[in-house]
């Protein structure tokens, strides 16, 4: 691990944000972060901090929450971070537009397609959508193709021999479902 | 908040300006969605004071196709040619990403010749884009000589990539473990001689462009990013490399074969409009000494490997970063297993790029918008998706 990505771990940890790492040539990034709605700035932050830049932020509409996903990067030394948050009950989490600029528009683009509330974002109007669609949220799934949010993760590290299976395993839960 | 009135009557609500007190001499002026320099659908809505811009915002979406809806209601394979049609300008390093994606993902072999045939002609259709950027650039300028050079260069090209891959713009050439369709000795000649051609043709360019009291009056000091903004707001590609950050996806994380081949990243010092204008200059020839090399090193081989015929994805998330010609592309794929994503994001250089534009454009004449606008190179389709 690079020393810029240790000192970023141990930075999210004294936060007490895990950071867990990832095999970079099987997924594409090396960090790995689970949040509550409430720890989005703390982690932005952070990344801010730590001369990290932001890729993007998108949405996943899994069950039981729809989840926000960050990712952010560094210009400096190899380290790319995934961060994924679930929605609180109001379908809300805070915006991190005043941290990172750029993040304005993802957000935008995310309620549009979500429905997600960015609570305390400047101007969450439509950006990509015309605004008589602004309540379409294109990117929801049906009742019949929406999965567990556990159905869309890699199986956990310590089950290797799970992972191989599991493509089959969520092919049957699909077709109970 | 704010309302301003535009001439069809509609009514549309400002983000509220910051720090500048509004005053009644202030008036409202569409630059787009069919303005000249916006190059594809863009509107942008000013708040003017005089000559000056006081705020500038975008207005997205007018060519919004939700290719992101549609990866996830067809196999991964399908998708394909879509990725070809969100840059139209540089397509094939769309392609480049979306199939080393589901290789890296799937473990997939690609045969040693592929990997170099995608790397000669994604760099081939980077200069491409470059040549298009340029033209168009130097017009929104007022300066009509230049398209007319850059466009004859890029026919040379455009004709080159049209043999191999069969279509001159919205290319989809590779494939799952290689390429569709080998390159010949032909090729190889005809990408000799536009290399020496196109060396000749940088003079051209330069005595034309780059030294001209005019153009430089035009862009020298116009529309400052510095390093510190373009972290902020996700700034890459020869727009970061402007503001003087050597950060290119082809170096820091190398991809393909890129780690194979000496070349530099030029970066320029103050990140303003002719920074970039010669950023992506020297790319160009950068683009060429990779073509340079990889032709050299063109192995012998097959130039599509076995892959089975129905490739099931395991489940989980995985991301797959590219250099296109405008800076980073991600695709962030999301699987529940099968051969349908469940979902895929697509993040798109251009749009990080755009979004400086309200905070780039304050204070300026309205003149020099037009300059830094045209220095982003900004695809419209691409923002749009």
């Amino acid at each position: 691990m690079h020393p810029a990505t240790e000192k970023l771990v141990s930075d999210l940890q004294a936060l007490s944000i895990e950071a867990r790492s990832c095999d970079f040539a099987q997924r594409g990034y090396h960090l790995e972060i689970d949040l509550e709605a409430g720890q989005v700035r703390t982690l932005a932050e952070c990344m801010l901090k730590n001369d990290m830049y932001l890729v993007f932020v998108g949405g996943l509409h899994v069950q039981p929450a729809t989840e926000v996903i960050y990712q952010f990067a560094s210009f400096e030394h190899p380290c790319r971070v995934v961060a994924r948050a679930a929605v609180d009950g109001n379908n809300a989490v805070p915006t991190i537009s005043d941290i990172f600029q750029g993040a304005n528009w993802h957000e935008r683009e995310t309620r549009d397609f979500f429905g997600v509330i960015f609570t305390g974002h400047p101007y969450l109007k439509p950006l990509i959508l015309a605004e008589e669609d602004a309540d379409l949220k294109p990117l929801l799934k049906s009742d019949a193709d929406l999965k567990e949010s556990g159905a869309v993760r890699w199986a956990p590290p310590e089950e290797p021999a799970a992972e191989k299976k599991s493509p089959n395993a969520d092919d049957k839960k699909t077709e109970e479902g | 908040m704010e309302t301003a009135t535009v001439t069809n009557g509609a009514s549309i609500e400002l983000e509220p300006a910051v720090d500048i007190p509004s005053s009644c001499n202030h008036y409202y002026l569409n630059m787009g969605p069919q303005h000249p320099s916006t190059h594809g659908v863009l509107r942008v809505l000013l708040e003017m004071d005089g000559e000056y811009v006081v705020e500038a915002q975008p207005v997205l979406g007018y060519g919004h196709r939700m290719h992101e809806k549609m990866a996830e209601h067809k196999t991964w394979m399908a998708f394909m040619p879509n990725t070809g049609r969100m840059d139209y300008a540089a397509a094939l390093p769309y392609n480049h990403g979306y199939v080393s994606l589901f290789e890296r993902l799937c473990g997939i072999e690609v045969p040693a010749r592929a990997e170099y045939i995608r790397v000669i002609t994604s760099e081939l259709n980077r200069i491409v884009s470059h040549h298009l950027w340029l033209g168009a650039f130097l017009l929104d300028l007022g300066a009509f000589t230049p398209i007319l050079y850059t466009f004859d260069d890029r026919e040379q090209v455009l004709d080159i990539l049209e043999d191999v891959t069969g279509s001159r713009l919205t290319y989809c050439y590779y494939r799952v473990g290689g390429v569709c369709k080998d390159i010949d000795d032909k090729f190889v000649e005809r990408t000799r001689a536009f290399i020496k051609r196109q060396r000749e043709r940088f003079k051209v360019y330069n005595e034309l462009v780059t030294g001209n009291i005019i153009f430089l009056k035009r862009v020298e000091g116009v529309g400052i990013i510095t390093p510190e903004m373009a972290r902020r707001y996700g700034v890459t590609g020869p727009v970061l490399r402007g503001s003087g950050i050597a950060y290119d996806i082809r170096k820091a994380e190398p991809y393909s074969v890129y780690d194979k081949f000496d070349f530099e990243i030029p970066v320029g010092k103050t990140g303003d409009s002719l920074d970039r204008y010669l950023v992506r200059l020297e790319e160009m020839e950068q683009s060429l000494r990779i073509i340079e090399q990889a032709l050299d090193q063109l192995p012998e081989g097959p130039y599509l490997g076995k892959v089975p015929k129905k490739l099931k994805l395991p489940t989980g998330d995985s991301s797959f970063a590219v250099e296109a010609a405008r800076g980073e592309l991600t695709y962030y794929l999301v699987s529940g297993g099968g051969d349908i994503p469940y979902r895929l994001k697509i993040r798109v250089p251009s749009y990080s790029n755009l979004s400086v534009l309200p905070e780039l454009g304050k204070g300026l004449l309205i003149a020099d918008l037009v300059a830094a606008m045209g220095s982003l190179d900004l695809v419209i389709p691409e923002i749009d998706r």
